[in-house]
């Protein structure tokens, strides 16, 4: 029985470590800011923007400020498949890509979680301290969105 | 120098006045614009949002559920004028339309009922409709519309068919997935007769709108709790 076990743990350790040399590409972008991105698009006061790099831009955009315990597997393959899964749903780097009616709705999307509390998600603030929204940082986000949803909805 | 400094204040003052009296005068054409529908408001009269029969001034409340009267009565031949007006030409991609309002219908009909399940299901189906859709009949300029129109639509769609049980979140999608299907009938037209809905308590009375076959109002952004909630906006 004993070296069932001994054999099974040196295993582990061996697969954890090559484990470890899977190292994809991160999901970092380098260089100026595309003119595609919500906060070029919108002219997002710095205020706002402050907080949508916190709270949401890791997992909402193609720059993510990845934390230590990122580089270890697999850590990594867990947090890359949310940050694909965030995009997906709605990409800040991209949203000059998506047409006038997408890009309306989105915010109202938006608006609409922030609301409800359901983003940032709970599974991320609880590691993300930071990145919690305070009662303050909240309305400083949906006031302006708002104010920027009510302008497009005139216009239409 | 004095001289000089009283010249410029001479001159910020002919500026500054100049700039008043323009200013002054615009706000009185303004007030020339406004005034016809001014003298009217004040035999304006004013419905409640919710009971359109009852009506009142403005700033009286209603008698059967308390709200302000904040929606002026508007004279019955101006709607029907308007109403006329809205009216699509049917085109030969409105057989496509139709087949996505049918679907829609179903959504909405399982959220008046709120019937959770059932939406989801609904949902389903329309976005298999939307996949389905065949769109070389539409002209090119058009084309472009309709494919924004179907990609948002689509993406709500899914969202109701992906959130069974979480009816409020599937209202919120439902709300905007009503906004592109108004659209649909806008641009391609339809050879239903269909009429957009309006409950002005839903979401601040900024998206609640709907598109339904009936006049009869039945709100599928509350279902039970206030199924009459709500008023026919147009005709489509």
């Amino acid at each position: 029985m004993k070296p069932i076990i001994k054999k099974g743990a040196i295993l582990s350790v061996v697969l954890f470590l090559l484990m470890q040399l899977y190292q994809p590409a991160r999901n970092v972008e380098y260089g100026q800011v595309s003119p595609m991105h919500f906060t070029k698009l919108y002219k997002v006061p710095s205020k706002v923007e402050k907080i949508l790099q916190i709270s949401c831009f890791d997992c909402h955009s193609n720059s993510t400020n990845y934390p230590w315990y990122s580089n270890v597997q697999p850590v990594r393959l867990f947090l890359d498949s949310h940050i694909n899964e965030g995009k997906e749903n709605l990409n800040f780097s991209e949203y000059g890509t998506y047409s006038k009616r997408k890009q309306r709705s989105k915010l109202d999307r938006m608006i609409k979680q922030i609301q409800s509390d359901e983003m940032p998600l709970a599974s991320y603030t609880i590691i993300h301290k930071n990145a919690r929204l305070t009662e303050e940082s909240k309305a400083v986000l949906l006031n302006w969105m708002k104010k920027k949803s009510d302008s497009i909805a005139a216009n239409n | 120098m004095k001289n000089l400094i009283k010249m410029k204040k001479i001159i910020l003052s002919t500026v500054l006045m100049a700039i008043v009296v323009v200013g002054c005068n615009q706000k009185n054409k303004q007030e020339e614009s406004v005034k016809p529908e001014t003298t009217q408001s004040t035999s304006q009269l004013y419905s409640c949002p919710m009971h359109p029969e009852v009506t009142g001034k403005q700033g009286d409340t209603c008698s059967k559920c308390g709200m302000e009267l904040t929606e002026p009565v508007v004279k019955t031949e101006a709607v029907s004028e308007e109403v006329k007006t809205e009216k699509v030409a049917v085109t030969p991609f409105s057989v496509t339309v139709d087949a996505n309002v049918n679907d829609y219908l179903k959504v909405k009909n399982a959220l008046v009922n709120d019937d959770s399940n059932g939406a989801a299901a609904a949902a389903k189906a329309l976005l298999a409709t939307f996949n389905a859709a065949n769109t070389t009949s539409i002209d090119a300029k058009l084309k472009k519309e309709y494919i924004e129109i179907a990609d948002d639509a689509k993406e709500h769609a899914e969202h109701i068919a992906d959130n069974a049980g979480k009816i409020e979140h599937q209202r919120e999608h439902f709300a905007l997935l009503s906004r592109d299907i108004n659209d649909m009938i806008k641009t391609f037209g339809t050879n239903k007769k269909l009429y957009q809905e309006y409950c002005p308590m839903y979401d601040q009375g900024k998206s609640g709108y709907w598109i339904s076959d009936s006049k009869e109002i039945k709100n599928p952004y509350y279902g039970a709790e206030m199924l009459t909630c709500g008023r026919v906006e147009k005709e489509l």
